[in-house]
Order: structure tokens, then C-alpha cells, then sequence
């Protein structure tokens, strides 16, 4: 069934295409205008009307043991956001797997990557996503706080066994990339480390945080896996760590790296509260340094949770919980800390924080390698992407912001002097271009011939919040999923992940680890193809070497 | 009794046509507890576990206070001190303690004491092999007070007890918590209640502000930790939530299976046993459909369908306590031919779609 999508202003960065003009779809791909005079079958009129490619979130926490383990200890969630005026159901259904689809859908995303899927509890990740509809997604598998990978590093540092061992641990999983979380802080944190810095040793093992993520740099790089190491720094949330931020850039001498959530090391030290944005030295580091991309992590003032494998900084900020109530899950590798978290307009810390993760956002003089995230649920509820796009659209709407903010956090924030409006293209860049080519998903964020179908259409209007809250159209895989903001068709999506080639000895090697220190078979927690008991879920995006 | 299709045609007719139906059980795997939450959904019915008083007082601590939990094998590898609190983690596991204390050394852990095995309030275990063990025996009913006068001991607020002796055990053992690297108390939350479980917490919280201390607990059988984990990520509440209003309701006393059918409010039940394992005795008198992959689980009138085996006659995703999670067992044999309790359920689920009973 050949799709016309006809005369809407087409934005398609990847292909710099930004025009009134006519998109086709046949059998779930975008294909060129037809040269045999063959009729749609279905024409779309789309006059007045903004056509992207689906959008694709590289960033948020959506399922696993970590994120079950936040919805069990905060169910009340939705409901205390919608009562601080979050448009969302109050519900605790309204943060499961089903609802989590459609809302994305709604919002014209059609691929969303979780960020953490700790490799022993990969069966339930990998169910939690696939109970997920609409959406396809990819998850990014956790190591360098395992002691698998901290033995290799300590021992002779033979690289090609950890290389092997991190392909065999995103094959086993099925995972899309590599996630490094606090690179040998969350093992620290066993030996009762309370703060943890690039060069800090893990006890016992005597590797510092900086050689943890060279090697796993140089496995993921050497493995060809396009999606480069992805990198939760150290210091999260500190005053002054902005110095810790362009420290590891620097670290990464040249090889990809990707910053998760850089807002939150965005800080210096200066002024009377010790806390001053740093968002302009970040942007320079960025700019400067090519080979390092970066998602923000905006926050956004309101109710949230959060959740992560940084279990030390987790633990450091358990007497900030709001609700006060808290969670720890000491595991294998990373663990998860839980922390709920209210951000306040009138807390001077949360002022800055918002400020810096626009500011950042706004200063990027390269926006492929400057992404839109909030950390879903960390910084904000993933629901509350239309009121950041609003921001970084309307400087108007800032200067209203900024004007409910205390004077301390105005004074120490570059926003009121950025003009700078992001474009429609631009913020097609960030929330779908960009995010897909750094995660080497090519078929995918853009609207060339050969892309997937995925398509989201919104009205255009001068309030950006309402036109990106509630797509026109969605067309995933080609098939009519929303109208008129409403999921119209429930469907399910594929998962994505990479399978580099390894040695084979690394399976016996990690089957005794595994044996002698767990007690467990590493069969119980590799992921077999019919985990969702639907054909097709998986699908492999290939690796590069 | 009933035979395939029949069975499944008075099934769907009983489930469709009740006011308030509970799916009760639910020792399934994930798939099958996926389907059961699915038709819950579609009958605005009620799930509960066979195991749902421990998990629902599990699951009310962590909404309300949170969770200092370890890992099964964080525990193995580096807790130098581990407090077996009352009977039921032996009962539960009898080989726990040598799994736990494994003959040969763990991955590096914190400090560099021995690791030692503390018994509070059970019966005196046999500690596995060049294990010191410091048994603590205490009457019945005695565990309560017991754990309070510890909380108080490492709180070092001052207490008094009438049995001396008892007390200055207690005072050493919150010297030992103190002066261990990594103190893990293990426990089931199927004997403390939940005052107790929070004394617990409160205690590991206060370690904590010093040295690394957790808590790990004996997973609730009958696959009761994956259920409810399964129930948490679909809905959003753990078992004992009830669908009947639209939107998932949870309430650990409302909506407990046996409470809902001794008081007349439910007027169906289906009950699935479908694991290995201890079975469950079925809550009172309602009509009942069973799901059974045992002979012998079921009553006379109940409307019975046979299920395969979850994990030993197909591959299943259960919670393992080995890796403190959910993961996939293969079956070694030849499997029984038998249709799973999720296919079952999703069969039913259409025939009552078809009858246009919802």
C-alpha cells in the first residue's frame, strides 16, 4: 500500500531538507516519489502541518529491575506530579510498561533506549521492554564496576580478553551499547568509599576510574559497536564538577565517548552560594572536543524519582529524599540507588540546574552531538519533553521562567542574555537525527528513501508545548498509530542490539566466574530471541569492524 | 472435572459471568503471570499470590520507608558478618548456609576479618565448615524484642531487659555489627512482621552511616518475588490489586484472595498452580476453575485444566535466587505436552472475548 503524505513543511535535517513537499510510504519504509504515475492508496493532506521522522530518545529509564524497583518504592509517582500540574493520569499504572508506549507514541516518538540494563537481570529488562507497544527500542548494558572486568584490568590487562568479554556480555544480553556508570565508584562504594574521582583506585583492585573507562573505550571502539562507550561520569551533582566533566574529555584522548545527562556536571563554584552555572566551559569542551558527544538531562521543577547505578552518589544524596523515603539494591556490578526527588522553582540549587541544562542546550555551536534527554525520570518525567522544546523555541517563554526563579540562581545563570531560538530543524536534530546516527540506528530519524516509516506529524502553532504534547499523526513501521494525539492501533516494536564477534574460550571463562563466585549458570540470564514470545522482536544493527 | 475444551468453555463462562472474580495462586512463570494480570484487566478482577501476605508487608516497607537490600551474591562474596534472624530463612533453604559460605574465598571484599554466621532467635544451625558461629536462642515470640533490643544496642540508646544474660549477647552482637566491614541481616517476610522489618531497616540505616550493611531476603516461593515483580511493571502495584474500578487499586487487606472469599464479595475463582514446588492450599468455598500441572491440587466441582510444568516441562522466566532476580530455566526433559498457563489463560481470555461476556 503505497502512503502519500502530502504538502507539509517536511523537516529532515540528516538530508538538510526543510520545505513544503510530499513524503511516500510503501511496506513500512519511506520510499521516493513514484516515476510510474502509480495513485496513493492513502493520501494524508498535511497543509499547515509539521512532518519529522519519529523521534528517538537515546536516554530514559523505562524498564528493568532498577526502574520496578523506583515503581515499587514510589507509586505514588503520577499522582504527585499531576498534582503539581503534570498532565498526566494520577494513577500508578500511568509509569507501567503499557502506558509508558502509548505516551511516547502520543508525543510522536517511535524508538526510546533504556540506558542501564544490568547484565544479570537482562531477562527482565528485555520483558519489560518488550511489554512495552509502539515503541522499538535498545538497551544499553552496564559494566565497569563488575568484578569480571576489574579482575581483567587488575590482572596482566589482557585487553582482548576484556574485549571479548564485552562482546560476550552485549551479545548474552542483547544490548545496543556499552553503559559505564561511575567507572569503579559503585565498587568502591562496596569498600565503604564514600566519593570517587577520575583517578581514584578501586580498593583491592587498584585500577582507577580513568583506566576503566580507556579499556572499555578501546574494547567498544576495537568491537566496532557504533554507539561509543556511554558514560556516566564521576562526581554527579557536585558543586565544581564541571572540572571533573572536562577532565574525562579530556581523558578520552581522541576516542568516542558519550557524556550521559551533562547538565548535571555542569556546575562550578563561584558565587556567594558556591554553586554558579558552568554551561558555558561545558559547551566550549564540547566544541572543542569532537569525539565527544553529549544528552542533557534537563530538569524540570515538579515530582520525580531517581534512579541509578551510581549507588554511591545515591547513598550520598538519601538525606534529600522527597518523599523521604529510600531505596539501595547492592548487586552484582553497579546496584541501583533510588531517590525520590522533588525540584522546587524557589530551591536555589534546582534554579541552576534547570538554567544549566538549557543553557548548554542553547550555547551548542554542534547540536548532532548535543541531545535532548531528562534522564527520564531523573531530571523530569519523559511527559514533559513539550515544555523543553517550548523553552528552547521561545526565548519569551524563558524570560517567564526565569522570572518566577530566585534572584541568587538568576544572578549566577548566562540565560536571560541567550537570544538564541532553536528551529524546527534543529530540534529535529536533537530529538531524532542526532540520537539515531550516534546510535548507529541508520534506517532511522531522518525521512530518506529507505528509512523506516516512522513519522510524526503535529500542527503547527505558536504555542510549541500544545503542537509537540499531541502528534497529528503517527505512522510507525507505515501503519497509522495516533491521530488526533490518540493511539489508534496498539502494536508492538522490535528491539535493537549489536553482536560482536568474540572468542569462544570467554564463555567458559565467565561460565566459572559465574559457577564459583554466584553459584549461578549464566544461561539463566542470557537472553534467548523468543523472550517475547513474538517473531521478530530482535533485530541486530550490525558492528563496524 | 473436565477435559480440554469443555473445561475451557464452563471456565470461560464462570470467569465471564462473575461479579467479582480472583485469580489467586499464581504460581506461574512470567508469561503466565503477564496473561493472568492481562485477563484481571479484562475481567476488572483481582490478583493475589499464594504467597501475598509476605509479599504485600514486603512491598508496604519499601512504599513506606524503602529498601537496604544486597544481593544474594554481594552477600556470599563480601558480607563478613551474616545475622540469620528467627527459623524461616533455614526452613525456606536448608542449604543456605553453604551456599552463603561457600568452602573457598569470595571476590575481594571490605576489611579482612573472618567471616562469621550470627543466629538470632532460631534454632541452633550447624554453620558450615571453619565457620564461627554465635547462636543466640531465645523464647518464643522472643524475636521482636530481641531485634528492638539490638536496634537499640547499635543505636547505643540504653536498654534494660529482665534476662541480663540475654541482654549482654544482645550488646555483643551490636559490637560485632559495629566493628564488621559489611553486616547483612537475612530474613523472611513471611515471619517478621512488618514493625519488626522496619526495626531491621532502621538498624542496617544506622550501620550505614558508618560502615556497609544490608539486608537480604529469602525470596517468597512459588515464584512470588517474579509475580509481583511482573505486577509492578504492568500496573504499577504489587499482587492484591484489584481491577474491578477501571484503574489497578491495591490494598494488602482488601483485595487478599482468602479475605474476598470467606466474606462472599468474590464469587469466582481461579486458582493456578503451575511450578514445582510446595503446593498452596486453596483459599474457601467458591466456584472455582483450576489450573493445575498436579494431580490432586484441585476439589470436587472445581472445573479443572491441566498446565505444563513452568520451568521443568518448558523454558520459563522465574525469579532465581542466585542472581537476586528474574531469569530464564531451561527444562531438561522432554516437556508433558501440556498447553502453559500463559497460552491457557490467553485461550480462555478469547473465548470470553467471543461469548461477548466484557
Amino acid at each position: 500500500m503505497l502512503i502519500l503524505l502530502q504538502g507539509g513543511r517536511v523537516v529532515d535535517p540528516a538530508h538538510d531538507r526543510d520545505a513544503i513537499g510530499d513524503v511516500f510510504i510503501e511496506d513500512g519504509r519511506i520510499v521516493a516519489a513514484p516515476t510510474d504515475g502509480r495513485r496513493p492508496d492513502a493520501t494524508y493532506d498535511l497543509r499547515g502541518k509539521i512532518v519529522m521522522a519519529g523521534g528517538v530518545d537515546l536516554h530514559s529509564h523505562i524498564a528493568g529491575s532498577n526502574v520496578t524497583l523506583a515503581r515499587e518504592i514510589m507509586p505514588e509517582l503520577p499522582a504527585l506530579a499531576a498534582a503539581g500540574g503534570v498532565d498526566i493520569a494520577p494513577s500508578p499504572a500511568t509509569w507501567g510498561s503499557y502506558a509508558t508506549g502509548l505516551r511516547y507514541a502520543q508525543m510522536g516518538y517511535t524508538t526510546v533506549i533504556e540506558p542501564a540494563l544490568i547484565p544479570t537481570h537482562a531477562i527482565e529488562a528485555q520483558i519489560e521492554l518488550a511489554a512495552i507497544p509502539i515503541i522499538d527500542v535498545g538497551a544499553l548494558g552496564i559494566l565497569g564496576n563488575d568484578d569480571y572486568s576489574l579482575g581483567l584490568l587488575r590482572g596482566t590487562g589482557d585487553a582482548s580478553e576484556l574485549q571479548d568479554y564485552v562482546a560476550w556480555t552485549l551479545s548474552h544480553a542483547k544490548c545496543l551499547g556499552l553503559k559505564v556508570i561511575n567507572a569503579g565508584g559503585a565498587e568502591a562504594f562496596k569498600f565503604n568509599v564514600r566519593t570517587f574521582s577520575l583517578d581514584d583506585e578501586v580498593p583491592d583492585y587498584g585500577v582507577t576510574s580513568r583506566a576503566i573507562m580507556r579499556a572499555m573505550q578501546k574494547a567498544v571502539t576495537d568491537l566496532g559497536v557504533p554507539h561509543p562507550v556511554h558514560l556516566h561520569c564521576n562526581n554527579l551533582g557536585v558543586a565544581g564538577n564541571a572540572d571533573t566533566a572536562l577532565a574525562t574529555m579530556e581523558a578520552a584522548e581522541g576516542l568516542p565517548i558519550h557524556l550521559a545527562h551533562i547538565q548535571f556536571y555542569g556546575y562550578g563554584k563561584e558565587g556567594p552560594k558556591g554553586l554558579s552555572s558552568a554551561a558555558p566551559r561545558i559547551a566550549e569542551g564540547i566544541a572543542r572536543h569532537k569525539n565527544v558527544s553529549v544528552d542533557i538531562g534537563q530538569v524540570m521543577f515538579g515530582q520525580t524519582v531517581t534512579i541509578s547505578g551510581d549507588i554511591l552518589r545515591q547513598f550520598d544524596g538519601r538525606n534529600a529524599a522527597n518523599p523521604k523515603k529510600w531505596g539501595l539494591s547492592q548487586g552484582e556490578g553497579n546496584g541501583t540507588g533510588v531517590v525520590p526527588y522533588k525540584y522546587r522553582a524557589k530551591s536555589f540549587v534546582n534554579a541552576v540546574q534547570w538554567s544549566v541544562g538549557l543553557e548548554i542546550m542553547l550555547l551548542a555551536d554542534d547540536l548532532w552531538r548535543v541531545l535532548f534527554s531528562t534522564d527520564h525520570p531523573n531530571g523530569a518525567l519523559f511527559v514533559r519533553y513539550p515544555e523543553i522544546i517550548q523553552l528552547l523555541m521561545d526565548r519569551n517563554e524563558r524570560a517567564r521562567w526565569l522570572e518566577r526563579l530566585p534572584q541568587d540562581a538568576r544572578e549566577v545563570s548566562n540565560l536571560a542574555a541567550i537570544a538564541r531560538e532553536l528551529t524546527y530543524a534543529e530540534i529535529a536534530i536533537i530529538t531524532r537525527a542526532g540520537p539515531a546516527r550516534l546510535l548507529g540506528l541508520q534506517d532511522r530519524g531522518h525521512l530518506g528513501p529507505g528509512a523506516v516509516a516512522d513519522v510524526a506529524v503535529y500542527v503547527e502553532r505558536d504555542d510549541k508545548k500544545a503542537m509537540f504534547e499531541k502528534a497529528d499523526y503517527v505512522f510507525k513501521d507505515g501503519r497509522l498509530v495516533v491521530r488526533d494525539g490518540a493511539v489508534t492501533e496498539v502494536t508492538f516494536g522490535r528491539a535493537y542490539h549489536v553482536a560482536p564477534g568474540f572468542d569462544s574460550k570467554i564463555e567458559r571463562r565467565v561460565a566459572d566466574f559465574y559457577d564459583r563466585y554466584y553459584g549461578a549458570k549464566v544461561s539463566t540470564f542470557g537472553v534467548p530471541d523468543d523472550i517475547a514470545a513474538r517473531p521478530h522482536r530482535f533485530a541486530k544493527v550490525p558492528c563496524q569492524s | 472435572m473436565g477435559d480440554g475444551a469443555g473445561a475451557l468453555e464452563r471456565a470461560a463462562e464462570l470467569l465471564g459471568g462473575a461479579r467479582l472474580p480472583v485469580i489467586g495462586g499464581l504460581l506461574t512463570d512470567i508469561a503466565g503471570a503477564q496473561a493472568a494480570l492481562a485477563l484481571a484487566q479484562k475481567l476488572g478482577g483481582v490478583v493475589d499470590h499464594a504467597a501475598g501476605t509476605a509479599l504485600t508487608r514486603a512491598a508496604r516497607i519499601r512504599r513506606e520507608t524503602g529498601v537496604c537490600a544486597a544481593s544474594f551474591g554481594e552477600v556470599r562474596n563480601r558480607a563478613d558478618v551474616v545475622v540469620i534472624l528467627g527459623d524461616a530463612p533455614l526452613d525456606q533453604d536448608p542449604a543456605l548456609l553453604d551456599t552463603l559460605f561457600p568452602p573457598h574465598d569470595g571476590l575481594p571484599r571490605p576489611g579482612n576479618a573472618k567471616r562469621q554466621l550470627i543466629a538470632l532467635g532460631g534454632r541452633k544451625p550447624s554453620a558450615p565448615k571453619g565457620v564461627p558461629l554465635t547462636s543466640i536462642e531465645i523464647g518464643k515470640g522472643g524475636l521482636p524484642a530481641a531485634i528492638a533490643m539490638l536496634a537499640a544496642g547499635v543505636g547505643q540508646r540504653r536498654f534494660a531487659f529482665k534476662d541480663k544474660s540475654l541482654q549482654d549477647k544482645i550488646e555483643s552482637v551490636a559490637d560485632k555489627l559495629h566493628t564488621a566491614a559489611f553486616a547483612v541481616f537475612v530474613y523472611s517476610a513471611a515471619e517478621l512482621e512488618e514493625p519488626v522489618l522496619h526495626t531491621v531497616l532502621q538498624i542496617v540505616r544506622d550501620l550505614s552511616n558508618k560502615t556497609r550493611a544490608a539486608m537480604l531476603a529469602l525470596p517468597a516461593p512459588g515464584n512470588g518475588e517474579g509475580v509481583n515483580l511482573c505486577s509492578t511493571w504492568t500496573c504499577g502495584l504489587p499482587v492484591r490489586t484489584s481491577f474491578a474500578r477501571g484503574v489497578p487499586v491495591h490494598d494488602g487487606w482488601l483485595y487478599a484472595a482468602d479475605r474476598l472469599i470467606a466474606s462472599g464479595e468474590a464469587d469466582a475463582l481461579l486458582w493456578i498452580d503451575g511450578l514445582d514446588g510446595k503446593p498452596s492450599a486453596l483459599p474457601g468455598r467458591v466456584p472455582t476453575v483450576v489450573l493445575s500441572a498436579r494431580s490432586g491440587s484441585h476439589r470436587r466441582g472445581d472445573i479443572v485444566i491441566e498446565v505444563a510444568n513452568a520451568g521443568t516441562d518448558h523454558e520459563a522466566a522465574l525469579y532465581l535466587p542466585a542472581i537476586t532476580g528474574i531469569g530464564m530455566v531451561r527444562p531438561s526433559g522432554q516437556g508433558s505436552g501440556k498447553p502453559t498457563v500463559a497460552a491457557v489463560l490467553t485461550r480462555l481470555s478469547e473465548i470470553i472475548d467471543a461469548r461477548g461476556g466484557r
